[in-house]
């Protein structure tokens, strides 16, 4: 601790000290070994002023709420009825001391601002990076990309999944709800099959794929929520989950991401899988889940 | 009941077993300690709170003791009973 802290921490202390003298006796030894051992954790010069001034502020309050009676307990049993009113408006701390305490706020407050103008220019020294003198120099030429050693492997092309297996859209029906799982669009160009490349089918929701009514949200039907979800799923060639869903864009409701998140979860090997010339391999794709309620 | 009282009572429900002292519900609840211990004193004085001197050797650990507070049962009840009011813990 510097001489600069050291002095603050002594200010703080004494107007702890004086604080807890102000306190209903009852309170007054307690509160000031309370509040310095709580001073002790605060770091900082101006944490500690600032809790030291905050219980003068709480000894003001602890007078106010709990001396009276005590005061009134005290006249009573030694007969000074007159003294009751008196001692029960009597305010904890005097003028004199409110205004000595104000002068050394703003006097620290002074001080610090100083202290800290003083210290910028070292400070903004230190975080400043040195200085760097540039100068022009000619543009280098841009480096050749390399060439493909086996196109087989660079180029994965990626096609329109087929329609999901099986109806997911239940039938309409008054007051129904809607949900519906689609595959996400796909990333990357589209088109006939070029020699020498990989036929990339992304997977999605397959044969037995859970109804998405049935993760509806009770909460969410109730209040109306509609959305549609973008949830990202990794499946191995089984068509089962190879770890937990994730979403990928919400649906701006949590109620709902969380009915979809449910469902991909549920759907776990009834996904159809990623393949690749036709073989099913492990992969990870978005999908999205709409929730949608009908009239 | 004030926010600042709401603020505290939350800081012991974190783990009501728990005892606390008054920097460490500052930590938890942010509050400045001219409204902490005023707050700290009066559930005390109702019975939600009793407390207690830290059991150490100030001279052989070098630092004061520290007063800790902890919830009562009653004080448990009555807090829960208070967030219950505002709907805490109901799943929508």
């Amino acid at each position: 601790m510097n001489a600069h802290d050291r002095w603050f921490d002594g200010i703080a202390r004494n107007l702890i000290q004086h604080a807890a003298r102000k306190t209903p006796p009852a309170f007054s030894e307690r509160l000031g070994e309370e509040w310095l051992a709580d001073l002790a954790v605060r770091s900082g010069a101006f944490a500690q002023l600032r809790f030291a001034l905050g219980c003068c502020w709480a000894t003001h309050v602890i007078a106010h709420e709990f001396g009276a009676p005590v005061r009134a307990a005290v006249a009573t049993a030694t007969g000074k009825t007159t003294a009751v009113h008196d001692a029960g408006s009597e305010p904890s701390f005097s003028r004199r001391t409110v205004v000595i305490l104000v002068v050394i706020g703003l006097h620290v407050l002074v001080i610090c601002v100083l202290a800290a103008a003083i210290e910028a220019p070292k400070v903004l020294k230190t975080l400043l990076p040195p200085r760097i003198d540039v100068s022009f120099v000619p543009k280098p030429a841009p480096p050749v990309p390399p060439t493909p050693v086996d196109a087989k492997l660079d180029i994965i092309r990626l096609v329109d999944p087929p329609p999901p297996v099986g109806p997911q859209v239940p039938p309409e029906r008054p007051n129904a709800i809607q949900g519906q799982v689609t595959e996400a669009p796909p990333v990357g160009p589209t088109g006939p099959p070029l020699p020498g490349t990989v036929t990339r089918v992304l997977g999605g929701p397959g044969a037995g794929f859970p109804k998405t009514d049935d993760f509806y949200p009770q909460s969410s039907i109730r209040l109306h929520e509609m959305g549609t979800a973008t949830v990202s799923v990794c499946v191995d060639g089984a068509g089962r989950l190879m770890r937990k869903p994730a979403i990928d864009q919400s649906s701006g409701s949590g109620r709902l991401d969380e009915g979809a998140l449910r469902l991909a979860n549920a759907g776990s090997g009834h996904y159809r899988p990623t393949t690749e010339d036709g073989r099913p391999v492990s992969a990870c794709y978005p999908f999205r889940v709409r929730f949608q309620l009908r009239d | 009941m004030s926010f600042q009282t709401l603020k505290v009572l939350e800081a012991f429900l974190e783990n009501p077993g728990d005892e606390l002292s008054g920097a460490d519900v500052h930590k938890r609840s942010g509050i400045a300690s001219g409204t902490l211990y005023p707050i700290l004193l009066r559930l005390e004085s109702a019975g939600w709170f009793v407390s207690r001197w830290e059991a150490i050797d100030p001279a052989s650990v070098g630092r004061p003791r520290r007063r800790l507070y902890r919830l009562t049962r009653s004080g448990l009840a009555h807090a829960s009973g208070v967030f219950a009011s505002f709907g805490r813990g109901i799943p929508v």
